[in-house]
């Protein structure tokens, strides 16, 4: 044989380290940054305290045009000149939006950060929001958007997120709005929006070689000609179970795959079952060798993947399953998801699977924290969610420290099979009397 | 920024089976990433066999002599880790990032699925990957607009039996005539330590890295006959332009304008990796300012020129744009076509130049910021120039390019067989 028939065991095990975090107040802003030293790339990150949860109900998608008319120009430069300005450095302008945050960002070469970070400040605190191109950007991302809700998805995502929250709430809505909110959007909602959320000072993050990069430079940039204080961010929100499990058909004729949303509320991110909540979570669906992939891809072929998870913001959270399955085999794959949630939530994880899930959970922090994108965003983290500098150390020994006990008890508490809205999209036609044959749920109109 | 393209260490060695290893230390963090590229992928696939590389791929990850069926994945996961392995026309790639101290289990993994996979091979495995592949391409290429363009544009810029003809992907009908002995004669064929190159990347020290690599992979035998994959080098020019339009479920007009350029690898084709940066990468781009910005024909976000980075004939060079509502497909075609033609008729401006290696060299450090990032390059540089350290040479090469060279590569290129792809949503047709 020419083969080594005995597994290896783990060398020694090198020792965890999150980079250095300095914090600091500076020219009427908060920095948060962390030092890699030796790294050419750096990467600077303007958070802000306002997110899709700010946006008035009836407004979805407002920051996802601001976001792309601070590009329009600016006080200083025309949109061509500043497109020229920023990519001549060699980067972009980055956004993002969350529930609870907006970000701007650059990664680009250290030795160009301070002129990075100055462009990023002049889109984000002095765009020109001249009416005619809000206009013509409100135009293009509703057409955006209808390009995007033509792929499966979208309309599916936004059926679960009605039914489990409520339309009409905000959070009910989807996240970056819909076609036609965002086409109902006028030039005025945009700047008072900036006015309103975009001159607070907010957080400069900074992941890169400190020694090379003067902080207080670029904070004095992204704070300059900001005032106001930090907004009410309000509570945790109480989001009640359905009392029964209902299915959610939306038709998409001729469609060769069905897509599966199968949800529920689950708690908001500051609750102390988080750590057992994710390690469940992942268990029943996060890596490729959950329950779910195992049995709808591994055993039965149903699909390329199938995931779920716990998902959570400030004040709210859910736990969702995702997945496309051939046409033809709609009604067991969804029967089957529903029965490894039901028997996960009755009878646990064993000590074998969470061994997996805890240490890939805890590793990946190693893994995948290298770039300064990826530090950057975990110092986002720290910042949302107000954690400490040693939150990730911390979070890997809670990690690796969760026994059976606590991760079966989350999932007994924290998964309600019984209240699950099944939502899939797909050939209503081919796949509507097999859905109800499978008496999972009622079929909503 | 350093001279260089790549400031770390690389040592190599190669073991007397003929495996290559190459090993890049770093530090930084306490991770090590573990790549492998087999020289082999679609191009390899036969007439009546094509999609098989890949579905291949897949069993790679269900066990072999000493591993278990899904125990592949538990035992990297559970270690911390993160692993996939890709398909292309050209080659075969395998990869994990774990913990460094896992590192020899991720060798013996991989040594274990070079050197026994065929015994674990079962039909019930077989059967139940080919389920999985054929809702990959479902999900991917069949239920998503646009999803087949790239399975379009193949067999339009590439002759019948020209290895980059069919893609990867491989059709339902082959697909479903799979059968076990194909895949087991396919890894004997292909899957020998002569035909890989394993590279490490981060906190692991070179002569560890060999012994360790001796220890797992140095018994496994040699194949002296390797068949190649049909010559695609030279593609002869028909002199027509080939154009299809497809009517089909889609929000918006959509055109492809493709081209076959040069090999990847090739001097011609750095020179056209900055072209189409120039052309349709960012707002500051050609295809941007004109169509999106300055007629307002083209969505913002859906303009975009790439290369795509195919190293064993001319590569293609596409440009893409997705119409505004009202504006006709004849009209975004129109337009789409001056831009590109302009390429060889208007000088690249010397910002435009600027503009276009800023934006690639911050590219470059990106792929290179992670240790798997900087291993996949290692092990596509040995393996198809042989030698890992070119790509040191690859950023100046790109910084090197002069507005003249792209000004006759435009010229040549272009006056090649021109293809379009159009697609028409379909109650507007």
């Amino acid at each position: 044989m020419t083969l080594i028939a005995d597994r290896p065991g783990p060398g020694a095990a090198r020792p965890y380290r999150f980079p250095p975090v300095v914090r600091r107040a500076a020219a009427g802003g908060q920095v948060v940054a962390a030092h890699l030293p030796g790294q050419n790339l750096a990467v600077a990150l303007l958070l802000l305290d306002v997110g899709a949860g700010q946006e008035p109900v009836g407004k979805e998608g407002l920051s996802g045009v601001l976001a792309k008319a601070l590009e329009e120009g600016t006080a200083q430069r025309d949109a061509a000149a500043y497109a020229l300005a920023v990519e001549g450095l060699g980067t972009a302008l980055s956004t993002g939006l969350d529930w609870d945050s907006f970000q701007a960002s650059v990664v680009i070469p250290v030795d160009r950060l301070s002129a990075a970070v100055e462009l990023l400040a002049e889109a984000v605190r002095t765009p020109r929001l001249d009416p005619v191109d809000v206009r013509r950007v409100r135009d293009d991302e509703a057409t955006a958007l209808r390009m995007d809700w033509a792929n499966p998805g979208p309309r599916a995502d936004a059926a679960l997120r009605a039914d489990l929250f409520g339309a009409q709430n905000r959070w009910g809505r989807p996240m970056h709005g819909d076609p036609e909110s965002v086409a109902g959007l006028d030039v005025e909602d945009v700047t008072v929006f900036h006015s309103e959320w975009f001159l607070r000072p907010g957080t400069l993050i900074v992941a890169g070689d400190l020694d090379r990069i003067d902080l207080d430079a670029l904070a004095a940039a992204a704070f300059a000609g900001t005032g106001g204080g930090l907004a009410e961010r309000g509570g945790p929100i109480e989001v009640p179970l359905h009392s029964g499990r209902r299915i959610i058909l939306v038709d998409r004729p001729g469609s060769v795959q069905s897509t599966l949303r199968l949800g529920h509320p689950s708690p908001h991110r500051a609750h102390p079952d988080h750590v057992p909540m994710t390690l469940a979570g992942t268990v029943l669906g996060g890596a490729f060798t959950s329950r779910l992939n195992h049995l709808l891809r591994e055993v039965h072929g149903y699909t390329y993947g199938i995931r779920g998870d716990f998902a959570a913001s400030r004040r709210f959270g859910r736990f969702a399953v995702s997945s496309g399955v051939q046409t033809a085999v709609t009604a067991p794959a969804l029967v089957e998801a529903v029965g490894e949630i039901t028997r996960t939530q009755a009878t646990g994880v064993t000590e074998e699977e969470l061994e997996v899930a805890r240490s890939w959970r805890a590793g990946q922090l190693s893994v995948e924290l290298q770039s300064p994108r990826a530090i950057a965003s975990a110092l986002t983290t720290l910042v949302v969610h107000d954690l400490p500098d040693d939150y990730h150390a911390r979070l890997r020994e809670s990690l690796l420290s969760a026994d059976v006990d606590q991760v079966s008890a989350a999932a007994a508490t924290h998964l309600h099979p019984e209240a699950l809205t099944l939502v899939i999209e797909g050939d209503a036609a081919v796949i509507r009397d097999d859905l109800e044959a499978t008496a999972l749920g009622d079929l909503l109109p | 920024m350093p001279d260089s393209g790549y400031p770390w260490p690389i040592q190599t060695s190669r073991l007397d089976n003929g495996l290559r290893v190459v090993v890049s230390e770093d530090r930084t963090a306490p991770a090590v990433a573990v790549n492998l590229w087999y020289d082999v992928g679609s191009r390899h696939e036969p007439a009546g066999q094509t999609g098989f590389a890949h579905l291949f791929e897949h069993l790679m990850f269900e066990g072999s002599v000493n591993v278990a069926k899904t125990e592949h994945m538990k035992l990297i996961q559970g270690s911390g880790g993160s692993l996939n392995a890709t398909t292309n026309p050209d080659r075969t790639n395998y990869f994990e990032t774990v913990p460094a101290e896992h590192l020899e289990l991720a060798l013996w993994l991989e040594a274990d699925r070079m050197g026994g996979l065929v015994p674990a091979l079962t039909q019930e495995t077989l059967d139940n990957q080919r389920d999985v592949v054929k809702n990959e391409r479902r999900q991917r290429y069949e239920n998503v607009p646009y999803g087949d363009a790239w399975l379009r544009l193949l067999p339009l810029l590439y002759p019948p039996g020209h290895p980059y003809h069919h893609a990867t992907i491989g059709s339902m009908a082959d697909l479903n005539a799979a059968d076990l002995g194909t895949f087991q004669a396919f890894h004997q064929t292909y899957y020998a330590p002569n035909n890989a190159v394993l590279t490490v990347v981060g906190d692991a020290t070179a002569s560890d890295v060999f012994a360790l690599a001796d220890k797992y992979f140095g018994a496994l035998p040699a194949r002296d006959d390797i068949p190649p994959a049909p010559d695609g080098r030279n593609v002869p020019a028909t002199g027509q332009t080939a154009v299809e339009s497809v009517s089909a479920d889609v929000p918006a007009p959509r055109v492809y304008i493709a081209h076959r350029s040069y090999p990847f690898g090739s001097a011609g084709y750095n020179v056209i990796t900055v072209l189409a940066t120039i052309l349709g990468s960012g707002r500051g781009s050609r295809l941007y300012q004109r169509l999106a910005d300055g007629e307002r024909i083209a969505q913002p976000d859906l303009v975009g020129a790439y290369g795509v980075d195919l190293a064993h004939a001319p590569a293609p060079l596409i440009a893409t744009a997705t119409a505004r509502p009202g504006v006709s497909a004849e009209r975004l075609a129109e337009g789409l076509a001056e831009v590109v033609d302009e390429l060889a008729t208007v000088p690249v401006t010397a910002a435009e130049l600027d503009r276009a290696k800023a934006l690639l060299s911050t590219g470059w450090w990106r792929q290179l910021s992670t240790v798997d990032g900087r291993a996949d390059l290692l092990g596509r540089y040995t393996t198809q120039f042989g030698d890992p350290a070119r790509i040191a040479e690859q950023l100046p090469a790109l910084l090197a390019v002069t507005a003249e060279q792209i000004a006759e590569a435009a010229a040549e290129v272009l006056a090649t067989d021109r293809v379009t792809l159009t697609y028409l949503p379909e109650e507007t047709s």
